[in-house]
């Protein structure tokens, strides 16, 4: 403090020293990222230390990747992450917005404008970008064609076309037959299963549930037709009751007895489902599957399996939901009062095998309200390419529903903003004005990053956008193919309303917060070299 | 005969340490062409498996987790079910518009020469015999691993690296958000699900924890989530604690405060869930003291040990370890679980257990255990719980001994001279005798015995931390004589324990005491963002270790 009285220049120093470093931060992590958006950007392979193998053009992948050394990068990194948290896309645009946005104001604060002032134009430009943003949606039919539209938008962002329009299919037809009238979708009842088989476009929807067990025991049927499903949590298998002392008090035979008692109890357990299965099925072609979230132990399955009735035991907890959802019927946690209704139906209940993997399917469900996404590839690496794409095409799908709008893509929301703040910053009056011209400028990043990414040239690009955007009372975009402008709507690129509006909510924050930093501090004491 | 599987989980680098020397130490107790079967029954904690050529695996039943940056050249998912991909080759076969693929790979780390000769299908045979620079050259756990995992073994925590200071993975409630994201609630929840569901007769869990980081938060969630879906099986926690922490010279006196200060911290919320949660939970470390700073290591006869080095403190608590638990293990105690072992010793709510262990437990060549045993002055073992000296009232107590054969017994009557005195000399096995022997040296303790003929196996890749007088056989050479310099010690007898004494109370009493000096609101990383902690939880959780010190009080109860 004594310091900053005398000198009153290490102040003024040390504010712009935080800036800088703030900035340029911003700037590299933008550098890094600035390839990969749009469907025209490039695969990244990452080769770890020891040999392994990841293949990705998410963002988010990316920065989780990433060994971020910078505390302001690891930060905008955060922000990103948890932009697609939220939305499930838009990570890479949140860094290239932010990393813009300061690089801009960057321009203005070198001349002396104060960072305060900047962010106060910020502010205003944020607003009046949403009001844009509102009067550009596009109200939908939620539809299988507009689902699959803005599906694809987001997936051929992330994975080759032919591979995205595989995955479109199955996860729009995923949501759609889960999806019950009015009610908001529940994206856990569309369970994911990997197999590592086959290639990544045999990845197909189950009309049901695939469990990643199988039984264990030999005797058991590997496959039943009409079958009887009874979901439980009830334990199945011995276990010793903790208060007897193992190292005294007990002979072998005194334990025998004690276990032989203990036992019999087991037993009546599973003797009640055989019962219901012997008065259910027998005489008919039906058959019974029981599925356990609790063990079964291998005494308990030779009694179950001696009656033809197949037993799957420690079922994932989110799979008795599923499969009630799947099969109906309701999970049940005591065995007392068993009754037909409890139990749910699948048409063809089986199971596959690959090495030491086990796969159960439980199919041809009568409405099956939860399904399954059956992801192949012939390795782990693709495998985890279209989980990560998988999840983010069911998120956009399931915001779409829940938006109930769109928003035109290809840049064209970018684009017509820039246009209408270019407008309204003249109305406004005093430096703030500046701050405005600074978003309206950072937003243009996006097609200018498009067009490059694409081979063509960004100035021009941008010349003809806003050219064509000054005539079109549309909202014009980037056709990628030709390099020309074209209306969005018309090839069917949309983005979500949601990932746009959270876009630009959290960058214009970030920026502004990153912005009035005018001393980095480090672990509770002030470090000079920053 | 029924197997009763034990799932063993690893949370943190120390952890994995100690983990990757006891799975070393089993591999290399592993009899493949014996005609008698092996005492240990080696399916309680491995797993046989199929690869998708239909090759058979044995591997650990085990899922540890690290942070990014430590595996150095291990790679995650292992080569044992496919090998490793080349990346020219993956990068030819990824579909997307030419030039538009970009490389980024980190520096290769270069194999050191112990995993070359282990790669080697000539010189792989050799490996246990040939010395290598441990010492010098181990960075990190996977520079001395033998053992090979299970492509879901391993799991690596993104967010955090290393050994890097922007971002520590330093605070209880890092731990337990991290718990709660996908990654660990979702997929290696399943994990353990995929490795019970297999079991036929799961008896438990075996868990190792870094308590004093945030690996203690990730051990906690864990542990609820195992209380929650698997409510009767066992769970054994282990927190261990190395005998050194890097940053004691390495940074400004204030930060090391602080660092102290942190851990300890870590250490008394994780003794507040493992108490809580566990059926039975074990502090180890090889130092005396272990709050705040790392006081000096314990002292082990004919062991000349850096108590600096990770490498070196990990293999005797990985010996200690494999003895300990090897009641449950055997094959003659198929009827005897590790939820019997947890009822009997945390009698009266005395949820924290002591351990010791004797290492190397060294006989002359010749001599036989009842005059080893008679003419040994002073405590059976060393105890390797932290600030917990054990004394000689143990109320109960658990202690094998491995390497003993019964030949060693004692003298046949015929040469055995003034031997027949000793009233020990009736005893018939070595359990007889260690059970009379203990019930000399100590007042008013219940006693249990188990015991193995197999000596424990401490080849290389274990570090050569026996002094000369230990002969390649474990034997303690005769008087003047010692080992030569090139030669490893092979074998080694050792006995350990698990005791339920009164001073594990002092134990909890000094932990409380040193946390409850700490001012909480001062550790920013307690209370921002994990934003766990707030003060009542912390209060609560010192009451907690308080209440659980009283446990230990009543002197009258037995």
């Amino acid at each position: 403090m004594a310091i900053s009285l005398l000198n009153p220049k290490a102040e003024v120093a040390r504010a712009a020293q935080a800036l800088a470093i703030n900035i340029s931060a911003a700037k590299g992590i933008q550098d890094v990222m600035k390839s990969n958006l749009g469907p025209k950007g490039t695969v990244k392979m990452l080769v770890s230390g020891a040999g392994d193998i990841k293949i990705t053009k998410d963002g988010n992948v990316l920065l989780h990747e990433m060994q971020i050394q910078h505390p302001t990068a690891s930060l905008i990194a955060r922000a990103s992450t948890a932009q697609d948290d939220m939305t499930g896309d838009g990570t890479t645009s949140t860094v290239l917005l932010i990393g813009e946005l300061l690089k801009q104001a960057d321009i203005y604060v070198a001349e002396g404008l104060h960072p305060r002032i900047l962010t106060e134009g910020f502010d205003k430009a944020r607003e009046k970008a949403l009001e844009v943003l509102e009067k550009i949606k596009i109200p939908v039919e939620i539809n299988k064609e507009t689902l699959t539209d803005v599906c694809s938008t987001s997936l051929r962002t992330k994975v080759h076309p032919k591979l995205a329009d595989v995955l479109t299919d199955v996860c729009v037809d995923a949501i759609l037959s889960i999806k019950q009238d009015d009610k908001p979708v529940d994206l856990f009842m569309v369970e994911l299963m990997e197999m590592q088989h086959k290639t990544e476009t045999d990845t197909q929807l189950v009309k049901g549930l695939v469990l990643d067990h199988g039984t264990r025991h030999p005797d058991m049927p590997k496959s039943l037709k009409n079958c009887y499903i009874l979901t439980c949590n009830v334990s199945m298998e011995y276990e010793k009751s903790e208060v007897n002392s193992g190292f005294f008090y007990k002979t072998a035979e005194e334990r025998e007895k004690l276990v032989s008692a203990e036992r019999e109890f087991i037993v009546q357990r599973v003797q009640k489902v055989i019962n219901l299965k012997k008065q259910l099925c027998d005489g008919t072609d039906k058959t019974f599957v029981v599925i356990n979230q609790k063990g079964i132990d291998p005494m308990s399955l030779d009694m179950l399996a001696k009656e033809g009735i197949m037993a799957l035991r420690r079922a994932k907890r989110r799979n008795m939901e599923r499969l009630a959802l799947a099969c109906g019927g309701v999970a049940m946690n005591s065995l007392d009062d068993l009754q037909e209704s409890s139990l749910g139906y699948a048409g063809h209940v089986y199971e596959h095998v690959l090495g030491e993997n086990k796969y159960t399917f439980v199919e041809d469900c009568r409405h099956p309200q939860s399904v399954t996404i059956l992801m192949k590839g012939p390795n782990k690496h693709t495998l985890q390419q279209i989980k990560d794409a998988v999840r983010d095409g069911l998120r956009a799908v399931n915001n779409t529903i829940q938006d109930k709008c769109l928003i035109p893509g290809a840049g064209a929301f970018e684009v017509t903003a820039n246009k209408e703040l270019l407008a309204f910053k003249d109305t406004i009056k005093g430096k703030a004005r500046l701050g405005v011209a600074a978003y309206a400028e950072a937003l243009l990043v996006i097609p200018k990053t498009l067009a490059v990414n694409s081979g063509y040239d960004a100035q021009d690009t941008i010349v003809k956008l806003q050219e064509q955007s000054r005539l079109s009372a549309e909202p014009i975009g980037l056709d990628l193919a030709s390099g020309e402008a074209i209306n969005p709507k018309d090839r069917g690129i949309f983005d979500n309303y949601l990932v746009k509006k959270q876009i630009i909510n959290s960058c214009s924050i970030i920026a502004s917060n990153l912005l009035l930093v005018d001393e980095i501090m480090r672990a509770g004491m002030s470090s000079l070299k920053g | 005969m029924e197997t009763k599987g034990i799932l063993t989980l690893q949370f943190g680098h120390y952890s994995n340490c100690i983990g990757t020397h006891w799975w070393n130490i089993q591999e290399a107790g592993f009899e493949y062409n014996s005609s008698d079967p092996s005492e240990i029954n080696h399916d309680v904690l491995y797993r046989e498996g199929l690869t998708e050529k239909n090759q058979v695996t044995y591997t650990p039943r085990l899922l540890l987790v690290d942070l990014k940056g430590s595996l150095r050249t291990l790679s995650e998912r292992g080569d044992l079910y496919e090998p490793l991909p080349d990346p020219c080759k993956e990068k030819s076969r990824v579909e997307w518009q030419p030039g538009h693929v970009e490389v980024q790979s980190t520096s290769q780390y270069e194999k050191n020469q112990f995993h070359k000769d282990l790669e080697d299908p000539e010189k792989a045979e050799q490996v246990a015999k040939m010395t290598y620079d441990f010492d010098k050259g181990v960075q990190v756990w996977s520079d001395f691993l033998y053992a090979r995992f299970h492509p879901r073994t391993v799991n690596i925590v993104r967010e955090y690296e290393h050994c890097n200071e922007n971002t520590p993975f330093d605070a209880f409630p890092l731990g337990t958000s991290l718990w709660r994201t996908p990654a660990f609630e979702e997929d290696f929840a399943d994990k353990i699900r995929n490795y019970v569901e297999e079991c036929d007769h799961f008896q438990g869990f075996h868990m190792l924890s870094d308590s004093f980081t945030a690996f203690g938060g990730l051990a906690s969630g864990c542990l609820e989530h195992l209380r929650d879906e698997y409510d009767r099986k066992s769970i054994l926690v282990f927190p261990v604690i190395p005998s050194h922490f890097p940053t004691t010279n390495d940074c400004t006196t204030a930060q090391s405060v602080i660092n102290d200060s942190v851990r300890t911290v870590n250490l008394a919320l994780s003794f507040n869930q493992f108490a809580t949660h566990s059926s039975m939970f074990v502090p180890l470390s090889t130092s005396t003291r272990s709050w705040r700073q790392a006081g000096p290591g314990r002292n082990f006869q004919y062991i000349d040990y850096d108590a600096i080095s990770p490498y070196n403190t990990s293999a005797i608590l990985a010996t200690a370890l494999e003895t300990l638990t090897m009641k449950h293990r055997l094959r003659a105690s198929s009827n005897f679980c590790l939820s019997d072992l947890a009822a009997d010793l945390t009698l009266h709510g005395r949820k924290a257990v002591a351990a010791s262990l004797r290492l190397p437990f060294a006989m002359r060549t010749g001599e036989t255990l009842l005059d080893n045993l008679d003419q040994w002055q002073g405590p059976l073992t060393v105890a390797i719980t932290p600030n917990c000296e054990i004394g000689n009232a143990r109320m109960m107590q658990h202690v094998c001994i491995r390497g003993i054969p019964t030949t060693r017994l004692k003298k046949p009557v015929e040469k055995a001279g003034s031997q027949r005195e000793l009233p020990a000399y009736k005893c018939c096995t070595v359990q007889e005798m260690f059970q009379m022997y203990l019930s000399f040296v100590t007042d008013a303790t219940a006693s249990h015995v188990t015991t193995v003929n197999k000596p424990i196996n401490v080849r290389a890749p274990f570090p050569r931390i026996f002094d000369a007088k230990i002969g390649a056989n474990g034997d303690l050479l005769p008087e003047g004589s010692s080992r030569y310099d090139n030669t490893a010690v092979e074998k080694i007898a050792t006995v350990s324990g698990l005791h339920n004494c009164s001073e594990i109370g002092d134990m909890l009493e000094s932990l409380h005491t040193e946390t409850r000096r700490i001012r909480i609101p001062r550790l920013h990383q307690f209370t921002n963002e994990g934003g766990g902690l707030e003060r009542d939880d912390f209060e609560e959780c010192l009451d907690n270790l308080f209440a659980l010190r009283e446990n230990y009080e009543d002197n009258y109860v037995i």
